[in-house]
């Protein structure tokens, strides 16, 4: 109920973060009802029906390897939506235990956020070729490292956030009442970042596709044969003269989710506790 | 200032050492014998025990570490496996490109982010404040390659006016009129953060624009766009300059998607191929490079921050 | 004719759709040489009064509805924004009530007034610095010279006042407007700006209107007074006449309200209750929920403006009954 009258409030007057939000829900449709939306097999080959243009039976046309474009940009916001939410997982679950725990137990948080201040001091991507360096290319591992690049940042926003709340009075409110440390963190201190958080992590989603959809593009992503809209991207690049359309959708269908994810991270903002505002690393 | 400056350098120190022991046990993570990973497949059994000797991987770790570090300072970063090269001169052969494909983005980061952002802040709620903030989300919300791809699309192939992909040198035929072989992937590169700096100017500048101060300015008589740009514009890059110099930094490594786009010879490539070769010296390297790049920066604009800000105390 | 003539005053607040009316016909007059006081509580509409006078209301959601301002012979309503801009700082300046934050952090006090001198006079750079020394000696802060070049958050909250005050004095205004000018200082520093805008007065022959919401220091330094209730003037007169016999039930409760020095609670209460906000709409009287002489007819009536005395005005329908 609370969550709703938050989402209300957010999107009341604001069109485009509605039709983001929209769009956003059937990505998600897309995503999980895939294997009813799409006509055809996304890794079935056809030799002989290789890069048709966009029509019938192909709507968005088939790739080099003859496969149908738009099953896989369907099963591709499968990913999407795998990779996104993923990333958000790891990065606010690692980040935020990181950022929560620091500011609460100060000695402790000093030596974290110390470590914490030498990982920013690798570029997000940077971090992330490293770390992918190390790892095989698996939907797994591209989701661990994203998560973990952005898990920094989260730490330092969730570290901010919390010291902020710690000097509040139902904090030592909740000290006086014999509350234990768990309880105070998690009954009390987190349930105020909730909507914060839902803010960090709209951007956070948004900022995780750009970075798979990159690591695609390398070849240092998600294994080549995943219908993903980065690897449908980086896979036809080469045929972009003669099959315009391999680059359009998918390009498109990345741009418009990422946009309309950032619209509702932003929407959202605005309508958070202006204390926070500031913490929130977006768009 | 100058006391100031070393303080702050003395405060980056131990994070430029705890990123030394990261990028050092870098190679260290990878399963099999480093000094083996280290020269690559073909060496044979002899180089390997020479370099394990040579860099005393049969000693204890921290030993190998200060082994490893006091090269680092003497300027060897080790050698390529697939160059067969120092991997400074390596590193060194890409900077050209780097250098002066960050800083055309930053001219056009500069020349296109702080005035749309201005325009937008002092446009405030009206349709072209609505174009310039939505747009800049649209652009900040578009991958780089695929920007660039169609740039080459356009301009390259369609329209004839750039060189799709390469960098001859400065030095080579051609001289400075090679810069036109940036222009193309430095407004690649340049567009997501140059929204991110239109979408910061603006919020920086519609918050300070609310302060006490500004209103004791447009009380002078001030004309608005003299109110705007040296009262509320100025106190905003106080925020923005902060941003400029994560950007520029980040650049380096951005820009390792745009130099493959555009098929540049610069760092960002060659840490690219590096890892598809397996090339881990020269990953390694260049790592540190980057490290230790992003943190200078960062304090040259810690520093610039302090002459931005009266307020920020110099001792 | 006064210098300032502030007829019938309307302004209203832009809130989801509808206008709200924060100030409601609202006239007084200012004499050159001569204090207005405006004094009421927080939430009357004392600040946005005075910045309609000055032109700050801008673009923002509050409007002007209705009424004229006439200074020095100009209706200010009428004028474009470039004329507007030419009085502004120049004839007719204003200081705030937050002196910690209205200078800008980042330029010197010493160029923060050369630029309001330099938008108005055609003088050097070395000469609008020249004259900010003397405005600051004028102030009195001291050791001007090196003063000149500080930097805001190297001074004080009565200092930065006192700039202010400087930098609203450089072009020799003939109207000043003070609105809460101490408000924000300690009580000693208090008596300090006020005695030093006084002083001021007597030797540049400038009007002022100082606002405040302590009826003490207003009784101390003002040649008339006017009290507002709610966006409507409650009571006027010369301040002599007004303390010789107070009208209205308002001023009665400001004067036995003492203001204390804790800004959390500005009053101990001899009024109960408190301004009622602007979208709690109200028939009759707007003081009558708080008024101990109310009767069934001021709910239900508002009371005209009318004279109590001669040059003493009231909006009372028993005007000068005596409470307690
Ligand atoms: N910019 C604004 N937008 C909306 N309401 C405002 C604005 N400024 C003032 N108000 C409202 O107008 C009323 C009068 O404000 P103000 O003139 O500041 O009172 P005073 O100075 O007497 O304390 C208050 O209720 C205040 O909430
Ligand atoms: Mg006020």
């Amino acid at each position: 109920m609370n969550i709703i009258n938050f989402l209300r409030n957010a999107f009341a007057g604001r069109k485009l973060a509605t039709v983001g939000f929209i769009w956003l829900c059937f990505i998600l449709l897309a995503a999980i009802f895939a294997p009813l939306i799409a006509p055809f097999d996304p890794l079935e080959i056809d030799p002989v029906g290789r890069l048709a243009e966009p029509g019938l039976p192909n709507l968005f046309g088939t790739d080099h390897f003859g496969r149908d474009t738009f099953s896989r940009a369907i099963y591709g916001a499968r990913m999407t939506v795998i990779i996104g939410v993923g990333s958000v997982v790891v990065a606010l679950v690692c980040g935020g235990l990181i950022g929560m725990l620091s500011a609460y137990f100060t000695r402790l948080g000093h030596f974290l956020m110390r470590g914490v201040d030498v990982l920013m001091a690798f570029p997000a991507l940077l971090m992330a070729l490293v770390l992918i360096t190390l790892l095989e290319r698996s939907v797994f591992n591209t989701i661990l490292v994203i998560g973990i690049v952005y898990a920094t940042t989260t730490a330092r926003i969730l570290y901010g956030m919390t010291l902020k709340l710690k000097g509040e009075v139902f904090v030592d409110a909740a000290v006086c009442s014999g509350a234990g440390h768990s309880s105070i963190l998690f009954r009390h201190i987190l349930p105020n970042l909730v909507s914060p958080l839902l803010v960090q992590a709209s951007f956070i989603f948004a900022f995780a596709q750009l970075q798979a959809a990159a690591l695609d593009f390398l070849g240092l992503g998600l294994p080549p044969e995943v219908p993903s809209w980065g690897n449908m991207l980086s896979e036809e690049r080469i045929y972009v003269t003669r099959a315009p359309w391999l680059l359009i959708y998918p390009g498109l269908l990345i741009v418009l989710s990422v946009f309309s994810m950032n619209l509702v991270g932003d929407a959202l903002r605005d309508s958070i506790d202006p204390r926070f505002k500031d913490d929130i690393a977006g768009v | 200032m100058l006391a100031y400056t070393a303080k702050r350098l003395l405060t980056l120190i131990p994070t430029l050492l705890a990123a030394t022991i990261l990028v050092f046990l870098f190679v260290h993570l990878i399963p099999g014998d480093p000094a083996a990973i280290l020269l690559g497949d073909t060496a044979t059994p002899e180089e390997v025990a020479q370099l394990s000797a040579e860099l005393g991987f049969d000693r204890p770790l921290w030993i190998q570490y200060f082994l490893w570090l006091g090269n680092v300072l003497q300027g060897d970063l080790g050698t390529s496996i697939f160059f067969r090269e120092p991997v400074t001169a390596v590193i060194g052969s890409g900077a050209e490109t780097s250098i002066l494909l960050a800083s055309m983005t930053m001219v056009w980061i500069i020349i296109l982010g702080l005035p749309i952002g201005v325009l937008s802040a002092t446009k405030h709620g009206t349709w072209i404040d609505q174009i310039t903030s939505s747009g800049a989300m649209l652009a900040a919300s578009v991958p780089t390659f695929w920007l660039g791809l169609y740039l080459i699309m356009i301009f390259s192939v369609t329209l004839g006016w750039f060189p799709s992909s390469g960098f001859p040198s400065l030095s080579d035929e051609g001289g400075i009129t090679n810069l036109r072989y940036l222009i193309l992937p430095s407004l690649t590169l340049a567009a997501p953060n140059a929204a991110l700096i239109v979408r910061l100017v603006r919020a920086s500048m519609l918050d300070v624009a609310r302060e006490d101060h500004v209103r004791t300015a447009r009380a002078k008589g001030l004309h608005p766009a003299r109110v705007a740009i040296k009262h509320v514009f100025r106190n905003a890059l106080i925020a923005v300059a902060a941003a400029f110099g994560f950007t520029f930094a980040a650049l380096i490594s951005e820009a390792v998607v745009t130099e493959t786009v555009f098929s540049l010879p610069g760092i960002g490539r060659l840490v690219v191929q590096s890892i598809l070769r397996r090339d881990y010296p020269v990953i390694q390297g260049v790592i540190l490079v980057i490290v230790v790049l992003y943190m200078v920066i960062n304090l040259l604009v810690d520093l610039a921050y302090a002459r931005l800000d009266p307020r920020v105390s110099l001792k | 004719m006064a210098l300032l003539e502030v007829e019938n005053l309307h302004i209203a607040v832009g809130s989801g759709g509808k206008l709200l009316p924060v100030v409601q016909g609202v006239s007084f007059c200012v004499d050159e040489n001569e204090t207005l006081g405006i004094v009421g509580e927080s939430g009357c509409g004392k600040s946005l009064t005075s910045l309609a006078i000055m032109g700050l209301l801008g673009d923002s959601t509050v409007r002007i509805t209705g009424g004229s301002i006439r200074f020095d012979g100009m209706d200010l309503l009428t004028l474009s924004a470039p004329e507007r801009r030419a009085i502004m700082g120049n004839r007719m300046a204003m200081i705030f009530q937050e002196p910690m934050t209205s200078l800008n952090p980042v330029y010197r006090i010493g160029d923060q007034i050369a630029e309001s001198i330099r938008q108005h006079q055609q003088i050097s750079r070395s000469a609008a610095r020249d004259r900010a020394v003397e405005l600051l000696t004028l102030v009195r802060i001291p050791n001007p010279s090196e003063r000149v070049d500080s930097f805001p958050h190297q001074m004080s909250g009565g200092q930065r006042q006192r700039v202010m005050i400087a930098m609203a004095l450089s072009c020799d205004p003939k109207l000043l407007i003070a609105d809460e000018p101490t408000t924000a200082l300690d009580v000693t520093v208090q008596k300090e700006v006020l005695e030093l805008m006084a002083d001021l007065q007597d030797r540049m022959g400038t009007a002022i209107v100082l606002i405040s919401h302590d009826l003490g220091v207003i009784a101390e330094t003002c040649d008339k007074v006017a009290v507002m209730y709610r966006g409507k003037i409650a009571e006027a007169a010369a301040t002599a006449d007004l303390f010789a016999e107070l009208a209205h039930p308002y001023t009665r409760g400001l004067l036995n309200s003492i203001p204390v020095v804790d800004r959390d609670v500005e009053w101990l209460e001899a009024i109960p209750g408190r301004v009622p906000t602007l979208e709690e709409t109200l028939t009759g009287c707007a003081f009558h929920p708080r008024c101990a002489l109310a009767t069934d007819f001021c709910a239900s009536r508002a009371p005209e403006t009318s004279q109590f005395k001669p040059n003493h005005s009231v909006q009372c329908h028993f005007a000068g009954g005596s409470t307690t």
